[in-house]
């Protein structure tokens, strides 16, 4: 479904240059859901850009179902979710949910059954006619999902998409997340600086190494579904997951300077 | 999907409201506390021999607020009823008119040049030294070249109020954050489709927001152009009354302006605050 090939990617600006990604291969079957954690500035967040089109690889090659990503253009049924939410403040919650549905030309009353079929299912029935301002964090990434949802994506793109948000929140997020993805089975990679999230929810968690980063693990959370992102973490597979994990991951940080005492604490 | 909803909305409570209503009519108070106790100065002291024989509190000078009010009602209702509306409506017309061209015309050029980077860097220095021009020392240029009519007034107020305009909706559509952007293009939506769905309205909201001040730019720069050369407006009956050595009239033309001016803002903070509904900042105190 997805598959980089040899990727390298190197930023220049002026006489200096670096190398964010260094040579990153990486095959990503149908319907699997994906986290790729590591320090920060390895190039995580640059991994989904690359994915998404919305940057050019320096080498190497990308294709989503067979298709070759091309720069500037977003592969089509791709949903991307960022950490800061992406609603538009000068629409209400119900122009939001519709917004990528009008860009398909969708009958108006086509739109509003499916914007409202959607605001039930992530009880946001009643906020239709608020302004984004109005408001908490969560039920703002919450329409952000939504609008990517509307547009029935089959390979959603998570650059940490809960990293703002309060713990219990968080939670409430990943039971959605879960559940959505339990249904549709989209494609999911998602970006996390928190392991205990990624080992939750995925089938696969990818450990990248410091810039210029490469694979330093590709695991496979053999936990089975149907998850319940909360009570999983008390279980022995859970921790077992997070200590191979962390084994890798903890060096990592040791050996690059910026390993903060966040994600120290969260893998303890 | 089971899901607790996390956040409570911004909710109006009524106690809110009412501190807010209570707090708007000790402002009204202050305001008008403050108004009496100038007005009263004004009348008071161009009553003093001394004052008025030794300094400028003479009221050959500066009038008295009882001769304003008696030359306002003359001219509204009195002997001269009538006299002062086309005058009064000749300013406020050549106003809103030069608002409504310089506004069309700084979003549209604003817009322009924020999609292109390479005219925005070409034409900065042209921009930038236009902006600076003392633009007052134009006026008898533009009287000469637009005539003693509507037209030099709509220039003049246009040439004051595009840059405003201009700069606003340029930095409003160049501070877009790209990840919008980057969300929309996810979303499926084509270029004329971001534009039309992203930028125009992040700009305009930017637009919007220099409304109030763009009116009283505009404001100002119609009765400096009517100083210098037109027979209507309240800009002439101002030279007029100082030709005439009749600080009375001049100060009730005054007078007159100082409240449209007021008028005109409460106006354009209103409609701001309409298109604008969905900002936190008219909605949160």
């Amino acid at each position: 479904m997805i598959a980089l090939d040899a990727i390298r990617k190197t930023y220049r600006s002026g006489a200096t240059s670096h190398t964010a990604i260094g040579n990153v291969s990486l095959s990503i079957g149908d319907g699997e859901f994906v986290s790729i954690v590591g320090p920060s500035g390895c190039g995580k967040s640059t991994l989904l850009n690359l994915i998404a089109g919305f940057i050019a690889p320096s080498a190497g090659e990308i294709r989503v179902k067979d298709q070759l990503v091309e720069p500037g253009h977003v592969p089509s049924r791709l949903g991307y979710l960022f950490q800061k939410d992406a609603v538009l403040p000068w629409l209400t919650v119900e122009q939001n949910v519709g917004l990528g549905l009008r860009f398909a030309h969708m009958p108006a009353a086509q739109i509003r059954d499916k914007v409202s079929s959607l605001l039930k299912l992530a009880n946001l029935r009643g906020y239709e006619n608020y302004f984004p301002y109005q408001l908490s964090g969560g039920m703002r990434q919450r329409t952000a999902l939504l609008m990517t949802l509307a547009c029935d994506p089959r390979v959603l793109l998570l650059d940490e998409p809960f990293g703002a948000l309060d713990s219990h929140t968080k939670i409430n997020l990943h039971r959605e997340l879960h559940e959505i993805w339990r249904q549709l089975r989209q494609t999911i990679v998602m970006v996390t600086h928190d392991l205990d999230e990624a080992v939750a929810l995925s089938d696969r968690v990818i450990v990248l190494s410091g810039p210029p980063s490469r694979i330093l693990l590709d695991r496979r959370i053999d936990i089975a579904h149907p998850r319940d992102p909360y009570t999983v973490r008390e279980t022995e597979q859970f921790g077992t997951h997070l200590r191979a994990l962390w084994g890798v991951l903890g060096k990592e940080y040791q050996r690059t300077p910026d390993g903060t005492a966040a994600i120290l604490g969260s893998a303890a | 999907m089971t899901i607790s909803t996390t956040a409570s909305a911004h909710v109006d409570t009524a106690p809110a409201r009412q501190n807010g209503l209570g707090d708007q009519v000790r402002i009204a108070l202050y305001q008008v506390v403050l108004l009496c106790v100038f007005l009263g100065l004004w009348e008071g002291l161009t009553r003093v021999p001394y004052l008025v024989k030794n300094t400028f509190l003479d009221p050959f000078f500066i009038s008295r607020p009882s001769l304003i009010a008696l030359q306002l009602w003359k001219w509204t209702f009195g002997v001269q009823a009538g006299f002062l509306l086309p005058h009064l409506a000749s300013t406020l017309g050549a106003t809103l008119l030069g608002l409504v061209v310089a506004t069309s015309t700084g979003f549209l050029v604003g817009l322009l040049l924020s999609q292109s980077p390479t005219m925005a860097k070409t034409l900065n220095p042209f921009i930038v030294s236009l902006n600076s021009l003392p633009r007052i020392a134009m006026v008898p240029l533009i009287t000469m070249v637009f005539g003693l009519g509507l037209l030099a007034k709509v220039v003049t107020a246009w040439f004051v109020v595009f840059f405003l305009i201009f700069f606003n909706t340029f930095k409003g559509s160049v501070s877009i954050e790209k990840h919008l952007l980057q969300f929309c293009q996810t979303l499926g939506g084509t270029p004329r489709q971001i534009m039309w769905s992203v930028r125009v309205p992040s700009a305009l909201a930017w637009t919007f927001a220099a409304l109030p001040n763009a009116i009283s730019f505009s404001l100002v720069a119609v009765v400096i152009a009517e100083f210098v050369g037109t027979t209507r407006g309240m800009g002439y009956l101002i030279v007029t009354a100082l030709s005439t050595l009749n600080a009375t009239e001049m100060f009730a033309a005054i007078t007159v302006l100082g409240l449209s001016g007021i008028a005109l803002v409460a106006i354009a903070e209103r409609v701001e605050r309409r298109l604008l509904r969905w900002s936190p900042q008219f909605n949160e105190r």
